[in-house]
């Protein structure tokens, strides 16, 4: 073995606890980012698998060319296929069967009265083809749908509407339909596709209730006959498919599926976990980075005799390089096996919280497991690469000196250097802000003013600990003013340690702040746009849910107390080429339920041929009242449209509103999203809910709120979404901690002789230990307050760039209690990380202390 | 222990034993010394390496814990108190002079002066705190910090700490140990001159002859053990007196 790797292997052997911090920093950025590559790979293979079974018989699909897409929406809508063309794809050679696939939203109402599904995977109501290899489900229990009426429902979401066979219940189609489970069914042996809710009914149940007219099909399942593979089958198919329809080979419709439902699973815990784990890598590199610089000054000495005795600069350099790589190669590969924890633990665990994970062994791929070594590796080697280089650099002499008071990282080129950067922030953000709103230049900019404020870490830890200190001496006298100059002593070493924290709060205060201003943004969307006194809607989102019947609105205004009753649909065009989401529904009635801002033209006569929209929409696209658009429609067909009135307020009513006539004939299925209900003068709020709730019951039993019950409903997700957040930020603000720790423990033993000092001349255990605790909560408010202020700011350039970036108006909001906890959480931790620090000072005996070298 | 039988004591040993280790390796530092520090005097412990003279004095000022016997600070048992209260004792009656290390970095020459007293929450006799700043000859210096100091200046500090909160006795291990023989006779001056001008106690740990001649008194150790003493001490005296020693062992 080689002089440096030794010495290195050495000295880590001596004070491995030393190395405590930074090993758990590398553990935990490695852990979630393998453990998420894992996971990731283990799902696609399980749902491949899952879906090579399920849909094994099907050779090809034949289905609409085109998709439209609206902005935001994760499917495109695609063209339906007419169920005549079954026939003809029957009557090419080698086929063997072929079924219309009639399919649509259909949401399950439970056997306590709740609906079924509807928070984010779609939730499915299709024809039973009876055709076993094209039909993807195989009945567990019970038989096939015969009669009217009578359903197959997978076994998953039979089991969570408590289901079984013979009850009978609503379907939400979203007109709701009374119906009989007859039979339970399976996915690929699974309980269900995913999270997928399937109610499979009679073909023809499935053409009245799911589709607009008869004869419209989503799709044919094609089954080849012996001896014709999938590629000659869609070969032989192409000649006789009209324009706008395609075919492909059931492996790419699967593999299509498969992308589509992992994805759609995997977007939101994948973001979650890798956000997580660069946040805690992020955290590492500082934690790294000071343990490191600290170990290099602490054994200036034993460098400086190393030099003195012939050592070369890069011998000394490699030696604490390899010190650091053998950390960074343990902490690294105990990482690897603690991501495959978290993905064992959360494949254990999807199935617990009713969220099927597919059965399957986990599948742990090369990539997942070297990308993660290497990140972990680099992270280390390259934040222990300049405290190396400064051990490198240490002069023989150095022996010799004391090491007092260092006033490292407050140098003139830092300041500079900060400043410029802090500008360039500065300038970044403002033009994403204010010149042309968009989320890119501000984003740049966030990342420019994370830089900066690290750069001029050092330089505002003099004055921010002198700041945040300054009532210390006087409420604890010399205890407090020791303990502030001892947190100056090295302002790079303080700002350092504090960096890891302030990038931890930082997160935790910008999700805080873009939270409350989203919930502050709904509250002001609702009570903005929202003039109606209830609002009867499903609470769903994704694909999910079905919606609310179209003859819901109507039967509301036959009501006494009710005023006025719009229902909300959507429908999607192209519009002059662009995909765009359409609201259906009577224009007139809108006006009065919501406040749609100023009306230029009239919302009266839009008749069949016209359309509104919104001012905002209207530049875009270059309109104004008067001028035609062509509209292009699922359906293939294309119409003219003039555009007859333009609106200020988008945030409920949508970009475009088109009439009901005007939509029917392209319509799919009908649904509503929302039904506004205004109330006759002197109806009580209360009796017009409760007028409102009876018939709605009927209805499929949406839920039905009063004007302020739902602008809290439409802000509850984010509260969810934040909890999530905080806990996974509340590991790396641990890391962050442990870092701080770590460096007082090391301050601790490199100030041994003064404490012995100290403790001579009469400080007693009590004011040491609290010396060091109050150092402690200095270093930990500097980072709370230095996080508190970056992630505000941050939070407040992307919701004014999100503002300007986008038609809806975004509201800030600053939850000023919410960051004065996230400060106490902060500065409280900051004295639990010096308990134990302090207590191995005040542990020291003063006559080994006084006589240190 | 004849002289001291009408003179006030500021510290004492009685049969004092300290053991360090223990089997076969047990070292006996101290083997039964009596010792008491008169009030108004500058004493100082001799001793070639390894006699115990340092041990004698840590134990004397509740640094250190004796094995057996009992050490006094005025008429205090040290044995007696808690670490708490032993380091209370201190604060308020001890104070001290190391050979090194003795300030504190963080802290400039004026604040380190009054860090007992600031510690203890006491406030500091201005006249006297005044006084000792001219003694010690640092006004100029008082807003410095200790690395801007050279060694024998920052000697001069811990004087004038040591002396800050009017204690029982001071002590002072090897003080001079690391100062040049003019910085060092600077320091002795100064706790010979509080002594005689200002009637305080000084206990010094020293093995140089020439800084032992500024004591009243010199005591020798040997082996764990009081061998000798000598009143009105000179670095010629002291120096042949320890050349016996070394020649008889």
């Amino acid at each position: 073995m080689n002089a440096p790797l030794r010495i290195g292997l050495t000295s880590l052997r001596t004070h491995p606890r030393r190395f405590a911090g930074t090993f758990l920093a590398v553990f935990l950025g490695v852990a979630f980012l393998a453990g998420t590559l894992v996971m990731g790979d283990t799902l696609r293979a399980s749902f491949g698998s899952m879906f090579g079974e399920a849909t094994g018989g099907t050779g090809a699909v034949v289905r609409g060319a085109d998709t439209i897409t609206a902005p935001g929406e994760a499917q495109g809508v695609r063209r339906p296929v007419d169920t005549s063309l079954v026939r003809t794809v029957e009557g090419v050679p080698g086929v063997a069967a072929a079924a219309p696939v009639i399919q649509g939203a259909g949401q399950l109402v439970g056997a306590d009265g709740e609906p079924v599904g509807g928070h984010g995977p779609p939730t499915l109501a299709g024809n039973w083809i009876t055709d076993p290899g094209l039909n993807p489900y195989r009945i567990a229990e019970g038989r096939a749908p015969a009669r009217p009426g009578e359903v197959v429902v997978n076994r998953g979401a039979a089991k969570k509407g408590k289901l079984r066979i013979g009850d009978t219940t609503t379907l939400r189609t979203p007109d709701p339909v009374e119906v009989t489970v007859v039979g339970l069914a399976t996915f690929g042996g699974q309980d269900g596709m995913a999270q997928v809710t399937f109610t499979g009914m009679t073909r023809a149940d499935a053409e009245r209730y799911l589709t607009a007219r008869p004869g419209q099909a989503a799709s044919i399942q094609v089954r080849a006959g012996p001896g014709v593979s999938q590629r000659e089958l869609v070969r032989r198919l192409a000649p006789v498919l009209p324009d706008g329809v395609e075919a492909i080979t059931g492996q790419q419709s699967a593999r299509e599926n498969t992308d589509m439902i992992s994805s759609q699973f995997l977007t939101v815990f994948t973001t979650f976990l890798l956000v997580f784990s660069g946040v805690a890598l992020l955290v590492a590199t500082f934690s790294i980075h000071n343990t490191f610089a600290i170990v290099v000054a602490q054994r200036t000495r034993e460098n400086a005799l190393l030099r003195a005795l012939g050592a070369a600069r890069g011998q000394v350099t490699a030696a604490a390089l390899a010190e650091a790589g053998v950390v960074a190669i343990a902490a690294s590969l105990t990482g690897l096996a603690g991501g495959i924890g978290v993905a064992a633990g959360l494949q254990a665990l999807f199935p617990a919280v009713g969220f099927p994970f597919p059965d399957g062994r986990l599948v742990v791929k090369t990539l997942s497991m070297v990308l993660p070594l290497a990140v972990g590796v680099l992270v280390c080697l390259g934040s222990a690469l300049l405290p190396a280089r400064r051990a490198g650099r240490t002069a023989p002499l150095a022996a010799l000196r004391e090491p007092a008071i260092d006033a490292s990282g407050a140098s003139r080129v830092r300041a500079l250097t900060g400043t410029a950067l802090g500008l360039a922030a500065l300038a970044a953000t403002l033009t994403g802000v204010l010149v042309s709103p968009s989320v890119w230049p501000a984003g740049a900019g966030a990342l420019l003013a994370l830089a900066a404020f690290v750069a001029l870490g050092p330089v505002a830890a003099t004055t921010a600990v002198r700041l945040l200190g300054g009532p210390l001496d006087r409420l604890r006298g010399v205890t407090g003013a020791l303990a502030r100059r001892n947190a100056l002593r090295s302002p790079g070493r303080t700002a350092a340690t504090a960096s890891a924290l302030m990038i931890g709060v930082a997160v935790v205060s910008l999700f805080t702040v873009f939270g409350a201003s989203l919930k502050a943004t709904m509250d002001q969307t609702v009570s903005r746009s929202f003039a109606g006194d209830i609002a009867v809607s499903t609470p769903s989102y994704g694909a999910g849910g079905s919606g609310l019947s179209p003859r819901l609105a109507p039967a509301l205004r036959r009501l006494p107390e009710v005023d006025t009753a719009v229902g909300l649909g959507r429908g999607v065009a192209e519009v002059n080429g662009r995909g765009r989401a359409l609201t259906v529904t009577d224009p007139v009635a809108l006006a009065r339920a919501f406040d749609l801002g100023t009306v230029t033209g009239s919302l009266r006569g839009l008749g069949d041929d016209g359309i509104a929209l919104t001012r905002s929409e209207a530049a875009r696209q270059h309109l104004r009242p008067g001028d035609r658009a062509r509209l292009a429609f699922a359906d293939g067909r294309t119409d003219t449209f003039t555009v007859r009135a333009v609106y200020d307020r988008s945030e409920l009513a949508g970009d475009y509103v088109i009439t009901r006539s005007a939509w029917a004939p392209h319509r799919t299925q009908d649904s509503d999203t929302l039904v506004a209900v205004t109330l006759r003068r002197g109806v009580a709020t209360d009796a017009g809910r409760a007028a409102v709730r009876q018939v709605a019951a009927r209805y499929g039993n949406p839920e039905v709120q009063t004007r302020d019950e739902y602008a809290r409903s439409s802000a509850g997700g984010i509260d969810m979404m934040l909890t999530l957040v905080y806990a996974l930020l509340a590991l790396a603000v641990v890391i962050a901690l442990v870092g701080i720790a770590n460096t007082l423990t090391l301050a601790v033993h490199e100030r041994t002789r003064e404490l012995g000092l100290l403790r001579a001349v009469g400080q007693t255990r009590g004011q040491l230990r609290a010396m060091v605790r109050w150092e402690s909560v200095l270093v930990a408010a500097f980072g709370t307050v230095g996080g508190l202020g970056l992630g505000a700011f941050l939070g407040w350039v992307l919701v004014r760039a999100s503002d300007g970036g986008s038609d809806t108006a975004f509201a800030f909001a600053l939850p000023l209690t919410r960051l004065a906890v996230v400060a106490l959480v902060g500065v409280t931790a900051g004295a639990l990380a010096g308990l134990r620090p302090a207590r191995r000072a005040a542990r020291q005996d003063i006559l080994r202390a006084i006589a240190t070298e | 222990m004849t002289a001291t039988t009408e003179v006030r004591a500021a510290a004492r040993v009685v049969d004092a034993v300290k053991v360090y280790g223990g089997g076969d390796t047990a070292v006996r530092a101290l083997d039964g010394v009596d010792v008491t520090f008169p009030a108004g005097r500058f004493t100082a412990i001799m001793g070639p390496s390894g006699s115990g003279k340092s041990t004698l004095m840590h134990c004397a000022a509740g640094l250190d814990t004796l094995t057996s016997g009992a050490a006094y600070i005025g008429d205090t048992e040290l044995g007696a108190l808690d670490d708490r209260r032993l380091t209370l004792l201190r604060r308020d009656r001890a104070g001290f002079v190391f050979q090194a290390f003795n300030l504190v970095p963080t802290l400039t020459v004026a604040e380190n002066i009054t860090l007992p007293l600031d510690l203890a929450g006491r406030r500091a006799d201005q006249e006297w705190t005044e006084a000792l700043v001219d003694i010690v000859g640092l006004r100029d210096r008082l807003h410095h910090r200790p690395s801007e100091l050279s060694g024998g200046q920052q000697q001069r500090v811990a004087v004038a700490r040591a002396f800050a909160g009017r204690p029982d006795v001071v002590f002072a291990d090897e003080p001079t140990g690391n100062l040049d023989s003019r910085s060092g006779a600077e320091v002795l001056g100064l706790l010979a001159r509080a002594v005689r001008e200002t009637d305080r106690t000084v206990v010094m740990v020293t093995h140089d002859p020439v800084a032992a001649a500024h004591a009243d008194e010199v005591l020798f150790l040997a082996d764990g053990r009081l061998v000798d003493r000598m009143e009105a001490p000179t670095a010629d005296k002291v120096l042949d007196r320890m050349k016996a020693f070394e020649a008889r062992s």
